[in-house]
C-alpha cells in the first residue's frame, strides 16, 4: 500500500523542514504531512529521521520548540524559525537553487 | 545563545526523566494523529494503529537518535552503561571476582615499585617556592671528583654576587655517633631555615646566632627521622641534651617529616656549621678548608640559565686573579629527589619491566577469561545489536563494565602494595647484617601520586584486558546468534594462542632470571676468597690523635687473638705504583701490611719468608705468586730487587696517604694468590710492602676468639669510649657472605615473581582448555562417534596447547639469552659476568623442563575429561 518513499538527497531534510516552518509553527506530524501534501505525495518523510533532524536543528538553535494544546486537544511540541533559522533557510535555498539550476542545465544541454 | 544551549542541557541533565517525558509525549502524539488520520480515511482503530506504527518505524531507535542529538548523550549513555555494568558485574560474581583479583595482584606489584621510585623523583620537600632552590656546583673534574667550595668562597659569592635571594653553606654526610649510637649529620649555615623558610613542627629551627664558635650551648635540630629513631617520638624531646662526639648539644626543635632538607633522604640532625671541629676533628683549626655545598633561592623572575651565566663570569674573573683552571659554574635544582631522575629511571626499567610481567599475564588471564564470556555473551549482544544499538555502544559497554572492575582492581591493588612493601621491609630488614650499620630505611608513604598511577594503571589494564574481548564479541550476525545459534568459530583462536604464548614467554623469562640468581648464589657460597673470614674483624681508624690508644686497647683486649695493620682496608681499591725490574716496567697495585696480616688471614706463604718484626719500614716486599712470575719471568724472584714508586697519575692516589719507605725494595717472601671478595671488585693485589700499627692511616685487621659478630660490638662498645666518633668495625663474614645475599635476594624476588607468573599462567591455560574441550564437546562427540579413539582424543586437546606453549618458550628463553648477551655488553659486565652466570645452561634448562611439565599437568586434566566423554550422550544433548 504504501508506495516505495523516494530518497530524499542528502541535506535536502533540513532545509524542507525549515522551508515548511517558515510561515508558522508547526508540530512535526503536522510538518510531515505538509511536506506530503505539498509535494503532491511525491516526498514522504521517513517519520523516524524526522524527529532526530528536529532534535538536532533546535539543538543548533535554527527553530526553537514550545509546547502548546493541539488540534487534538492534548499537548503538543511546536517548532518554530528562529532568526538564525531563517538566515539558514537563506542561505540554504541559495544553495539549493545554484545546485538545481546547474543539475538543469546540465539535464539539457549535455 | 550559550547561555540557551547550556540551559537545555542542563534541564535534559537535571531533570532527566521531564526530557524523556516530553520525548515520549512527542513521538506518541505522532503516533496518535497519524492513527486519526487513517481512521478519518475509514480504517477500522486497530489497523489504523498498526499501519501508523508500520510507517514510524522503531520509536526505540527514533528515541535514541533523538537523545544523540541533546548534546547530553555522553553523560546519559555513561550513567546508562555504568547501572548496566554493575547489573551484570553483580549477576557473574565469581568472574568478577577473578577479574579483580588477578588484576589487583598485577597492579599492587607494579605499585610497589612506583611507591618507591615516588620517593626518589617525585616526592618533593615541602619548602615555599620549591622550584628557585638550587645548588651551585662545578662539574666533576677530570678524575670525576666533586670540587666543592669552600667558606672563604661562599663569602666572596655571598658578596660579589646578586642572583640569589638567599644562599647557605651545607655540609653533609657527616656521620657521628650520637649517646653511642651511629647517625646521619648535615651541618648548615645558620641562616639556611630562613632561606629556605620552614618553620619546625616543635621548637624552633637553627637560628643564625647559633652558627657561632663562641655561642655558650651548642645545638642541634632534629629531623622526623632522628626524632623517631633517636627519641621514639617523644613530645618531650626538645630541650633534652645528647652527646656527640663526647660534647653536650642541646636539642632545640624537630623539623616535620615533609622537609628532609632538600634531600632524597632526610639527615637524622642538623648543627650549625660552627660545630664542624666536634663532628670532624681533622678540620679542628681548618675550618675554611673543608668543603661545602652551597644552596640558593634564586630572585624572583631570574632565570636559571641567566644566573649560571652571571655566576659563571663571575667564577672567570676571579679564577683569572689567581689562575686557576677549568673554572666553570653549573646550577642544580635541590627539591629533596634525586638530581639525575632520568638514571634512576633507567635503575628502575628492569624492575619495572619484571613486574609489570606480572600484570601483563594477569591481564592475559582476564583477556581469555573475557573471550569466553563473549561467547556465552553472544545472545545477549546479538539481541542488542538487532535493537538498533550501534556496534560502538556495545564496545563501550563492555568496556564500561571492564573499566568498572580495573578501578575495583586498583583499590585491591593499593591494599596488596601496601602489604607487600610492609611485608618485604619486615621480612628484609633483620636479615641485613648487623655490623653494616645502623640502616634505617624510610617508609615508602603513599600519597596522591600512588593514587593517580593506579588510576591510570587500570586504564591501561583496561585496554589491555578488554578492548580485544570486546570487539572479538560484538563482531557477530545478529540474525543468527537470535535464533539461538551460537558462532563459535568467532574466531578467537588466534587471539587465545597469543595470549598464552605471552604468559608462557614471560614466565619463562622470569624463572630463568631466578634459576640463574640461585644457581649463582649456590656457586658463590662455594667460592673461596682465599684468606680466613670466619673470625677476621676489620678495625678502622680515622682519628690519628686517638690511634695509640686504640691500639693499645685492641692490643691488650683477650679477645684478639692477632692483629696486623693494613692500607688500603679490604674495601677500598688498592693503590697502583709503577715498578721497575730488570725484566720490564709496569704498573702494579700494592698494599702495606704488618708481617702478621699473612698469619691474620692464613694466607700461605709458599716460599721465603714474611716481614721480620723490625722490618716494619725495612725495604723488603712480598709478592704473589702471579705477581712474581709476572715480574720476574726467568728467575727466582726471592732475593731480587725491584723499583718502585707510587704513581702520580693513579685514580686512587690520596694526598694523606702512607710514603713508601724507600725507592727499591728487596723480595723477600712469595704469598699464595688471594681471590678476594668479587662483589667489591677488591682483588688482592700482588705486591705487600711492610706497615705497622702506628703507621698512620692503616687500619687495623684482627682475628678473634669466639662469635665474630659478639666481638665487634664488644670492640664498638671498648674503643668508643676511646674515640666516641671512630669509624666502621666489620666482619670480614658479613663481607664474604654479602655477594651471596644479595644474589639471595635477587632470587627470592623472580623467584616470587616467576611463581606468581606460572601460577597464573598454568591457571589461564588450564581454564582456556577446559573451555575449549566444553565448546567442542559435540565435535568430540560426532570424532568418537566416527571411531577416533581416547588416545586420538587426548592428542588433539594436547596439540592444541603444544603450539602456546612452544612459541611462547621459545620467545621467553630467547629474549632472558639476549638480556644475558646485552648485560655482558656492558661495561658493569665484568663484575656482573663474574658472579652471575647469566647463560648458564642448567638454570635454562631446569626453567623449561619446569614450565613443560606443569603446562603438561594443567592440559592432561582436560584432555583427560574430553577423551572420557561419551559420544552418545554428548550427541544425544544437542
Amino acid at each position: 500500500m504504501p508506495r516505495a518513499t523516494p530518497d530524499l538527497l542528502p541535506g535536502t531534510l533540513d532545509l524542507l523542514i525549515l522551508r515548511t516552518l517558515q510561515a508558522e509553527a508547526l508540530h512535526g506530524w503536522a510538518i510531515s504531512e505538509r511536506i506530503q501534501q505539498i509535494s503532491e505525495d511525491v516526498l514522504r518523510i521517513n517519520q523516524g529521521s524526522l524527529y532526530p533532524a528536529l532534535h538536532r536543528l533546535e539543538h543548533q538553535h535554527w527553530v526553537e520548540a514550545e509546547w502548546a494544546v493541539s488540534e487534538l486537544g492534548r499537548r503538543a511540541k511546536y517548532y518554530r524559525l528562529t532568526a538564525a533559522g531563517r538566515r539558514q533557510l537563506a542561505v540554504e535555498t541559495r544553495e539549493w537553487q545554484r545546485m538545481s539550476h546547474a543539475i538543469g542545465r546540465v539535464m539539457k544541454l549535455a | 545563545m550559550m547561555v540557551r544551549d547550556w540551559l537545555l542541557r542542563a534541564r535534559a541533565l537535571l531533570s532527566p526523566r521531564r526530557a524523556e517525558r516530553d520525548l515520549n509525549d512527542e513521538l506518541s502524539f505522532h503516533l496518535d494523529r497519524e492513527t486519526q488520520k487513517l481512521i478519518e480515511q475509514g480504517r477500522s482503530p486497530e489497523d489504523a494503529r498498526a499501519m501508523a506504527q508500520a510507517r514510524f518505524g522503531s520509536t526505540t531507535v527514533a528515541a535514541d537518535e533523538c537523545r544523540d542529538q541533546r548534546g547530553t548523550a555522553t553523560v546519559d549513555n555513561t550513567i546508562r552503561d555504568l547501572t548496566y555494568a554493575v547489573r551484570t558485574i553483580a549477576r557473574a560474581p565469581l568472574a568478577s571476582f577473578t577479574i579483580v583479583a588477578t588484576v589487583g595482584l598485577g597492579l599492587g606489584l607494579v605499585t610497589v615499585l612506583f611507591s618507591v621510585l615516588n620517593i626518589f623523583l617525585f616526592r618533593v620537600d615541602h619548602v615555599p617556592d620549591i622550584n628557585e632552590m638550587f645548588a651551585v656546583e662545578r662539574p666533576r673534574d677530570a678524575n670525576d671528583e666533586w670540587q666543592q667550595f669552600t667558606r672563604p668562597q661562599f663569602d666572596a659569592m655571598m658578596r660579589e654576587t646578586s642572583v640569589f635571594a638567599g644562599m647557605y653553606m651545607e655540609l653533609g654526610d657527616v656521620d657521628s655517633r650520637v649517646d653511642g649510637r651511629m647517625m646521619a649529620i648535615t651541618l648548615l649555615g645558620g641562616n639556611a631555615f630562613q632561606v629556605l623558610g620552614v618553620r619546625a613542627a616543635m621548637g624552633r629551627t637553627l637560628l643564625a646566632s647559633d652558627d657561632d664558635r663562641s655561642a655558650p650551648q651548642p645545638v642541634v635540630v632534629l629531623s622526623d627521622k632522628g626524632w623517631e629513631r633517636r627519641f621514639g617520638r617523644d613530645p618531650n624531646v626538645v630541650g633534652r641534651q645528647i652527646i656527640v662526639n663526647g660534647a653536650p648539644h642541646e636539642v632545640v626543635g624537630v623539623m616535620p617529616a615533609s622537609f628532609r632538607g632538600l634531600n632524597v633522604g632526610a639527615p637524622d640532625l642538623w648543627a650549625p656549621l660552627s660545630s664542624l671541629a666536634e663532628f670532624r676533628p681533622i678540620h679542628r683549626g681548618r675550618e675554611d678548608q673543608a668543603g661545602i655545598a652551597i644552596v640558593g633561592r634564586l630572585k624572583p623572575g631570574l632565570s636559571a640559565a641567566a644566573a649560571r651565566a652571571q655566576l659563571d663570569a663571575w667564577d672567570a674573573q676571579r679564577s683569572g686573579a689567581t689562575t686557576r683552571r677549568d673554572a666553570r659554574i653549573v646550577l642544580t635544582p635541590r627539591r629533596g629527589t634525586v638530581p639525575q631522575p632520568l638514571e634512576a629511571m633507567v635503575l628502575f626499567a628492569p624492575l619495572f619491566f619484571a613486574f609489570g610481567l606480572i600484570l601483563m599475564i594477569g591481564c592475559a588471564n582476564v583477556a581469555n577469561l573475557l573471550l569466553a564470556r563473549g561467547v556465552s555473551r553472544q545472545r545477549e549482544i546479538g539481541i542488542r545489536l538487532s535493537l538498533g544499538a550501534s556496534r560502538p555502544r556495545i564496545v563501550r559497554q563492555l568496556l564500561t563494565e571492564s573499566l568498572l572492575l580495573a578501578l575495583a582492581a586498583a583499590a585491591v591493588g593499593f591494599v596488596v602494595s601496601r602489604v607487600a612493601i610492609e611485608g618485604t621491609l619486615a621480612a628484609v630488614l633483620p636479615t641485613i647484617p648487623p655490623d653494616l650499620g645502623d640502616i634505617s630505611i624510610m617508609g615508602f608513604k603513599a600519597d596522591w601520586r600512588v593514587g593517580v598511577f593506579l588510576i591510570a594503571g587500570a586504564l591501561v589494564s583496561t585496554i589491555f584486558f578488554a578492548l580485544m574481548p570486546a570487539l572479538h564479541a560484538t563482531r557477530i550476525d545478529p540474525v543468527r546468534t537470535m535464533r539461538g545459534e551460537l558462532i563459535k568459530d568467532a574466531k578467537p583462536g588466534r587471539a587465545r594462542t597469543v595470549l598464552i604464548s605471552l604468559q608462557v614467554a614471560a614466565s619463562a623469562l622470569l624463572l630463568i632470571c631466578s634459576a640463574v640468581f640461585l644457581r649463582s648464589a649456590l656457586a658463590s657460597a662455594t667460592v673461596d676468597p682465599g684468606m680466613r673470614t670466619a673470625d677476621t674483624v676489620i678495625v678502622e681508624i680515622v682519628n690519628e690523635p686517638k690511634r695509640a690508644a686504640m691500639i693499645q686497647s685492641l692490643a691488650s683486649d683477650p679477645r684478639i687473638a692477632m692483629m696486623a695493620a693494613t692500607w688500603p682496608d679490604l674495601l677500598s681499591l688498592p693503590r697502583a705504583a709503577i715498578v721497575e725490574t730488570p725484566a720490564l716496567k709496569t704498573t702494579a697495585a700494592y698494599k702495606m701490611v704488618g708481617p702478621e696480616y699473612f698469619a691474620v688471614l692464613d694466607i700461605p706463604i709458599v716460599r721465603g719468608r714474611t716481614f721480620a718484626d723490625h722490618e716494619r719500614a725495612a725495604p723488603v716486599v712480598v709478592l704473589s705468586e702471579t705477581m712474581a712470575r709476572t715480574l720476574f719471568p726467568k728467575s727466582d724472584a726471592i732475593g731480587q730487587v725491584m723499583q718502585m714508586e707510587a704513581d702520580p697519575d693513579s685514580p686512587t692516589r690520596r694526598d694523606d696517604e702512607p710514603m713508601l719507605s724507600s725507592r727499591s725494595f728487596t723480595v723477600v717472601g712469595i704469598s699464595r694468590d688471594v681471590a678476594g671478595f668479587r662483589i667489591t671488585d677488591t682483588n688482592d693485589p700482588g705486591i705487600f710492602v711492610p706497615a705497622s700499627t702506628e703507621t698512620p692511616k692503616t687500619s687495623v685487621i684482627v682475628r678473634v676468639n669466639g662469635d665474630p659478630e659478639l666481638a665487634r660490638q664488644h670492640l664498638l662498645e671498648r674503643l668508643t669510649i676511646i674515640d666516641p666518633n671512630m669509624g666502621q668495625i666489620l666482619t670480614m663474614r658479613t663481607m664474604a657472605r654479602m655477594e651471596r645475599y644479595f644474589l639471595n635476594l635477587a632470587f627470592w624476588t623472580t623467584l616470587v615473581l616467576g611463581t606468581l607468573a606460572l601460577t597464573l599462567t598454568v591457571s589461564g591455560l588450564f581454564s582456556v582448555l577446559s573451555y575449549l574441550v566444553e565448546q567442542r564437546t559435540r565435535e568430540i562427540g560426532v570424532r568418537m562417534a566416527l571411531g577416533a579413539t581416547s588416545r586420538h582424543v587426548t592428542r588433539l586437546v594436547l596439540s592444541q596447547t603444544a603450539k602456546p606453549v612452544g612459541f611462547g618458550l621459545f620467545a621467553g628463553t630467547g629474549l632472558a639469552f639476549a638480556l644475558a648477551i646485552l648485560l655482558i655488553a656492558t661495561p658493569t659486565a665484568g663484575v656482573i659476568g663474574e658472579v652471575v652466570h647469566v647463560t648458564d645452561p642448567l638454570a635454562y634448562a631446569a626453567s623449561i623442563i619446569l614450565i613443560v611439565a606443569v603446562c603438561l599437568l594443567a592440559a592432561a586434566v582436560p584432555a583427560m575429561r574430553a577423551s572420557r566423554l561419551d559420544p552418545m550422550t554428548t550427541l544425544r544433548q544437542e
